[in-house]
């Protein structure tokens, strides 16, 4: 035997166990959905040759504009690896009783290696049809949602495959319009808002001790990272870097901001839009618009420069700010013209903004890594 | 036993055997599990027709190759981590034989990489790595001479193992 074999034997040994048995049911089962489709579609055409009937017919794996690719398995119990998105699906249009039917809507994730699950335990509506959050950590690596089963937050390691239930119950109906979630990079932290830009209290979960921080419900979460949970007011707007245990104090910037970043490295900055206010009835375009980011220094409330953003497709609009991915450059969410969906990055020294993940399809409800979801 | 027993049975018999081979040639081992994932969607598709007269093994191993190639082929976003890259520390020689030839190996084209797994790895001669890769004998010591001569190039210091006299004789 060769060194050359040796070594090619040790790095294949590298290769982690596996069961595929969950792999070759999924491959079977797919088989059948595919051959199932096959069958819709002749029955469907079987129908249109006879004139019997004019209803749509949804094939699996093609909801909502999705590309007809693998079906879509359930998130299995084991390790996946981390998460690049999470996203709700769309509606159903019933074009008989010509209504949206949303009963079919679940929560997906999609892998940093492009592959989707559907996960059926996550909460997608509430029983007053409020739709229910879910929340991806900064490297992916964590999953959060809401459980009716549990009545209560569930916190997944995709890595590991571990999973660890909130001993604190949340009560169903707590769940209200525009509620957000955020969880922290070792999953040990959450922040539950019930109604995002309300005066209902927030809520910082420890899923390992149960012990919870109350929020001011004034506050929207922008995302928790070592054990510090980004807050920010907007009406104002204030930012308040509060830790975990509670405590610390906002700091006021200097006009009205939206959707602000992570703090960046240098522990101190962070990125958001200037949203002027409306004066005599005329709103100004905002700097969302102008696409201009702002910098704002955490620490003195002060913005510390505006850069004009470059290189970013004509069509379509910035949705969030994120990560950052080195000290210069922030994350923003884009969404295309026709509701494609990418992230870039965007030198905030330069202004040059450069394409860093493309998503397939037209997802709706996005959920990027590292941002409050809701 | 139905045709999906069979399947089954097939693939549970050779899971290590594939996994290591999809790891060899992803170098990840999610994307490995990912490579292994889309294949068996194929084979299982084709499955009347292998557990007949075909032959899975081969079928799979050549799927396993042209799905890896064909992935390579388009462009692959950058993905966000927040890991931090891992810092130096002391290895043993054959510790550092595999972390060498590692990083080579990614640096190589899918073709050159999936060439050095099916000769090297797979022990498969010229003609059935040739029929794997449906190209021709030729190709395939072209690709061969072509990746062994980069990966001495990328790594000068796996000379010795790459001019092992076997290796020589195979690429001759």
């Amino acid at each position: 035997m060769t060194r050359l074999r040796d070594a090619l034997d040790d790095i294949a040994a590298e290769a982690p166990a596996v069961d595929l048995t969950r792999l070759v049911d999924a491959a079977i089962t797919g088989r059948r959905r595919r051959r199932r489709a096959g069958w819709a579609l002749a029955a469907a055409a079987t129908a249109v040759v006879m004139g019997a009937a004019s209803a749509a017919v949804v094939l699996p794996g093609q909801r909502g504009g999705e590309p007809a690719a693998r079906p879509v398995l359930d998130l299995p119990d084991n390790r996946v690896g981390p998460l690049a998105l999470a996203y709700m699906t769309p509606c159903d249009l019933d074009v008989v009783r010509k209504r949206f039917d949303c009963s079919m809507v679940e929560w997906r994730v999609v892998t940093s290696t492009g592959t989707t699950y559907r996960v059926p335990q996550a909460l997608v509506r509430t029983a007053k049809e409020r739709p229910a959050p879910m929340a991806v950590s900064r490297d992916g690596r964590m999953l959060a949602y809401y459980s009716r089963e549990a009545q209560a937050h569930v916190v997944r390691d995709l890595v590991t495959g571990s999973e660890t239930t909130s001993p604190v119950t949340v009560e169903e109906e707590r769940i209200d319009i525009g509620s957000m979630l955020a969880v922290s990079d070792d999953g040990r932290h959450l922040l539950f808002d019930p109604r995002e830009g309300s005066k209902k209290p927030g809520l910082l979960i420890d899923v390992r001790t149960g012990r919870t921080v109350p929020v001011p419900g004034t506050y929207e979460v922008v995302t928790i990272r070592d054990g510090v949970a980004e807050l920010v007011r907007y009406r104002k707007t204030d930012l308040w870097l509060m830790p975990v245990t509670g405590g610390g104090k906002p700091v006021r910037f200097d006009g009205a901001f939206i959707m602000f970043s992570e703090l960046a490295p240098d522990g101190r900055t962070v990125a958001a839009f200037h949203f002027p206010d409306t004066k005599k009835g005329k709103r100004p375009r905002s700097d969302l618009v102008k696409r201009r980011l702002s910098l704002l220094d955490t620490k003195t409330g002060r913005a510390l420069r505006k850069v004009d953003i470059r290189g970013l497709p004509k069509d379509g609009s910035i949705f969030e700010t994120t990560l950052w991915v080195n000290e210069k450059e922030v994350t923003l969410g884009f969404r295309g013209g026709k509701g494609e969906v990418a992230t870039y990055a965007v030198d905030t020294t330069t202004g040059r903004a450069r394409l860093l993940t493309r998503y397939p399809g037209s997802p709706r409800s996005v959920v990027l890594p590292g941002a409050a979801a809701g | 036993m139905d045709g999906d027993d069979g399947f089954r049975e097939f693939v549970l018999a050779r899971q290590q055997s594939l996994m290591r081979t999809a790891y060899l040639l992803t170098g990840d081992a999610y994307l490995a599990e990912d490579l292994l994932q889309s294949v068996l969607a194929k084979v299982v598709g084709q499955w009347h027709k292998l557990s007949g007269d075909g032959n899975p093994e081969a079928y799979t191993r050549r799927a396993l190759v042209n799905q890896y190639i064909s992935w390579k082929r388009r462009p692959r976003p950058e993905v966000l981590s927040s890991n931090v890259p891992e810092h130096g520390a002391s290895y043993d020689e054959v510790a550092l034989d595999r972390i060498v030839l590692r990083g080579a190996l990614a640096k190589l084209t899918p073709k050159q990489r999936a060439v050095i797994v099916l000769r090297f790895w797979e022990d498969l001669t010229e003609a059935q790595t040739a029929e794997v890769l449906r190209c021709s004998i030729g190709n395939v010591k072209s690709q061969c001479h072509h990746a062994l001569a980069r990966l001495r190039s990328l790594a000068p210091e796996l000379g010795p193992m790459l001019s092992d006299p076997e290796i020589v004789e195979v690429t001759r």
